[in-house]
């Protein structure tokens, strides 16, 4: 098996005095869909944050495609192949929808690349093609989670980084959502996602890893996560595994 | 009479273009630096004389002087941003509106020490003729006027909605940690706004210079404040709102001055202002009308934990005071007398902006309450001095407080934009209301401190009243604080929301909080107006908030031991180094803007 793709190295992460994370290490293997589940204040979302530079480790490192990325700015680590679907999803509201994925593009300059890479996606997010010259910010939230996933899909990443994409979805979009992650993994995008609903993203995963209070508690191949009966304990917040 | 009428229509709209060119920027920074930029009039005025500077010494034609005077300002405007602004990411959200305050006293003073403060005329660089049109006349300078505020609105257009960077700009405007997830570099689009603004800036400077014939270096406060009232008036961060905003400003104005006069031009700027704020604080153009919840509440400036002083250290110091008019040092004792005067503005203001973190940008608008009172009732009603002060400080307190409440539910930047406001309405109401205040002439002949038939009127009588008044008031401030009062202020200030869940009403607390101020400046204010004998609404104004500002931040916001430190150092340090007096605004510039940086929980720390 070659290298991972995105490797975190024992990082040890503080929000102030307080510690988030605790020698945390956990690798992405290109081509997979990789979960990271964990309750509130777990610290799954400041995993996310140190994957994308908005936030600092106090020491480990962040390993992306044999480089090291620790500690660069946001924008170079975008530009070196990560795309983003932030948590509550973070579309530029008052922008059309078209604007919002040519800022999905920002860091591209291959004009008929961006040109066909928007028609590939929209023929993956066929509802967005009719709304196109629509404010963002009008749109439902099962709408704008597709819009954020397609904005992260224009910047033609290796990895996309998603921060709980089903919340406050209703269960008919939940399922769509999860069923275009797949589409976007197979073609041949990673997905390294954080999610809080376990047994849905298990359901889509290929590994996963169960944080708990900064630790990984659990981990294994996504299939024999999901037959393990200490998941439920670990990602309700019970005693340690 | 209807070409007298157009007239006016025309002068307004060309005035409502200058202001365009300021508002536009100041809604851009706004945009996406989150911040009210208090040193924009200052980058204008360095337009207006490198644009004076160029056609003088090199003789440009207009289009090379509009051409410097870009590449100046965006430069200006760049320096302003990497030096002065981005050390301070990650700081308490009022520290970089401090420090663009502490930029503007700096450029402000160097443009007056290169160009000296006299007017210059700026040489017209257009034809001087007019076409008649119905009774009213245009001239070339309006239309040019008029053609470089289109030109420059539709290149921000055309900029903002079909360039990359332009959507960088509105990405980052409006989720700056979601434009640096698409790869967006948010310091340099910072940057970017920062030069087109601050070019922008320096054009309305230059035009202005030729609309009126003349420029100097104390017209950049007005700028910066005309800019801000079209912005709110617009609404913070809304570009378009701000030319719609600049155009009703430019036309308020023009329409005021052929109706009542030219000395009530900025009255309705700012009555306008505060209208705003109070109705319509997201602005005219906006469809909500509550404000968006401000990330500004909560943690204030700088954490720490404050110098512990012991009592027998400030007693011996309080005595050491009390001895030094024995030394027979008259100018030594000038110098105190007017650092304990000042100390009691300070007492006031760390109390309403440290303890209760309403940043108030017009506390000197109290003094000059409490001045004009005092010796109104002294000369006017033939009250006793001694009764007249205290009386002036009740008198500051309730007019102060009144004057404030309407600004009440507002937070952030928008109580020191109120503030500003409020303390340049006293001023213009002193200045036009003759009646009472003998207007510009000024009140003199004020009668001399004297405390029932003791006369305090000498430089040692004035020291000592100062010294007892201060202690006085510094006590009662030390015990508030150490109340239940002094708590549920700090909790409003801390946290306003989790306050009121606590049954904390903030504008009762707030009242009592501007009303204590209010009269602790309003005696302060009266004992100076006894003190010169002579005042008028110029006594008082804006630079003395900002120096006051200053004070407390050096001595550390909400300390009442380091509000008389700081205005004992502001005061006192100038005077010893004497021969420095010309460069004293910039010295409080510079200290004001490395506090904000290295030490902003000031030199006692913050309570």
């Amino acid at each position: 098996m070659s290298a991972p793709l995105l490797r975190l190295e024992a990082i040890n992460s503080f929000y102030g005095p307080v510690q988030v994370h605790f020698d945390l290490s956990l690798v992405v293997e290109a081509g997979q869909i990789v979960c990271l589940l964990g309750g509130n204040a777990s610290g799954k979302s400041t995993s996310m944050k140190t994957v994308l530079g908005l936030q600092r480790p106090g020491s480990g490192k962040v390993w992306f495609d044999g480089a090291d990325i620790t500690g660069l700015p946001t924008p170079r680590i975008i530009r070196s192949g990560i795309g983003s679907v932030p948590e509550a999803r973070r579309l530029f509201g008052a922008m059309t929808v078209r604007e919002n994925l040519l800022m999905g593009a920002y860091t591209r300059s291959d004009k008929p690349g961006i040109a066909a890479d928007e028609d590939r996606v929209l023929g993956l997010f066929p509802r967005l093609r009719e709304r196109l010259k629509q404010r963002a910010g009008t749109m439902s939230g099962g709408e704008q989670q597709m819009l954020a996933m397609a904005r992260a899909l224009m910047g033609r990443p290796k990895l996309i980084c998603m921060d709980e994409p089903t919340m406050g979805l209703s269960p008919l979009f939940v399922d769509r959502v999860l069923e275009l992650i797949q589409a976007i993994n197979r073609e041949g995008v990673t997905i390294f996602m954080v999610e809080q609903n376990a047994s849905l993203a298990l359901g889509i995963a290929h590994y996963g890893y169960v944080l708990q209070t900064g630790r990984i508690a659990l981990e294994g191949p996504a299939a024999a996560l999901l037959r393990d009966p200490r998941i439920r304990d670990a990602y309700l917040g019970g005693a340690a595994a | 009479m209807l070409g007298a009428w157009f007239d006016y229509t025309v002068n307004g709209f060309v005035i409502g273009n200058i202001y365009a060119l300021l508002a536009v920027g100041l809604a851009l920074i706004y945009g996406v630096a989150n911040l009210v930029n208090f040193a924009h009039g200052s980058v204008y005025v360095v337009g207006a004389y490198v644009g004076w500077a160029a056609i003088t010494y090199l003789g440009t034609p207009l289009p090379v002087t509009l051409l410097c005077v870009v590449v100046v300002c965006a430069l200006v405007g760049v320096g302003i941003e990497r030096l002065g602004l981005r050390p301070l990411h990650g700081a308490s959200r009022i520290a970089p509106l401090l420090a663009t305050i502490g930029i503007a006293l700096v450029l402000d003073q160097v443009v007056q020490l290169i160009f000296s403060p006299d007017p210059r005329a700026v040489p017209m660089q257009v034809p001087d003729w007019r076409i008649t049109l119905g009774g009213g006349t245009i001239g070339a300078l309006d239309l040019l006027i008029a053609g470089i505020g289109l030109t420059s609105a539709a290149v921000l257009y055309g900029f903002l909605r079909f360039t990359k960077l332009g959507w960088a700009v509105r990405a980052t405007a409006q989720d700056s940690d979601a434009a640096k997830q698409m790869g967006v570099d948010t310091d340099r689009v910072n940057l970017v706004v920062f030069a087109i603004a601050s070019a922008l800036s320096g054009i309305s400077g230059v035009l202005v210079g030729m609309y009126y014939n003349q420029i100097n270096p104390a017209m950049s406060f007005e700028a910066t404040l005309k800019g801000i009232v079209a912005l709110i008036i617009g609404g913070l961060g809304n570009v378009p709102g701000a030319i719609g905003g600049s155009l009703i400003l430019g036309l308020t104005e023009s329409y005021g001055i052929a109706l009542f006069g030219t000395s009530y031009r900025n009255l309705f700027a700012f009555v306008l202002l505060i209208a705003m704020l109070v109705w319509r604080p997201n602005g005219l153009f906006a469809a909500r009308r509550s404000l968006p919840p401000e990330p500004m509440t909560g943690t204030f400036i700088a954490r720490s934990r404050p110098l512990k002083v012991p009592s027998w250290a400030v007693a011996v110091v309080i005595l050491l005071a009390a001895l030094l008019p024995l030394l027979d040092a008259p100018y030594l004792l000038q110098i105190g007398a007017n650092s304990l005067m000042y100390a009691m503005l300070a007492l006031s203001l760390t109390l309403v902006a440290g303890t209760v973190g309403q940043v108030s940008l017009g506390h000197a608008a109290l003094l000059a309450i409490g001045g004009y009172a005092s010796g109104l009732l002294a000369l006017d009603a033939g009250w006793p001095v001694a009764v007249a002060i205290p009386a002036a400080g009740l008198i500051t307190a309730a007019l102060g407080t009144l004057l404030v409440f309407p600004a009440f539910r507002l937070t952030g930047h928008y109580v020191s934009i109120a503030t500003l406001g409020i303390g340049e309405i006293v001023s213009l109401v002193i200045l036009n209301w003759t009646g009472l205040t003998r207007g510009a002439i000024g009140l003199g002949g004020i009668p001399p401190l004297e405390v029932f038939g003791y006369d305090l009127g000498s430089v040692q009588g004035t020291y000592w009243l100062c010294l007892v008044v201060l202690v006085l008031l510094a006590l009662l401030q030390v015990r508030l604080l150490n109340s239940h009062l002094g708590r549920s202020w700090r909790a409003i200030r801390d946290d306003s929301v989790a306050a009121r869940s606590y049954g904390v009403s903030g504008d009762r607390y707030k009242a009592l909080a501007f009303g204590y101020g209010g009269f602790a400046a309003g005696i302060s204010g009266a004992i100076t107006a006894h003190a010169y004998s002579y005042i008028n609404h110029e006594t008082f104004g804006a630079t003395i908030s900002i120096l006051a500002l200053t004070m407390v931040i050096l001595g550390g916001l909400g300390n009442v031991v380091g509000a008389v430190l700081g205005a004992t150092l502001l005061i006192a340090l100038p005077e010893a180094f004497r021969f420095l007096a010309e460069y004293r605004i910039l010295i409080y510039g510079i200290v004001l803007l490395l506090l904000i940086r290295f030490r902003p929980q000031g030199l006692m720390g913050t309570v």
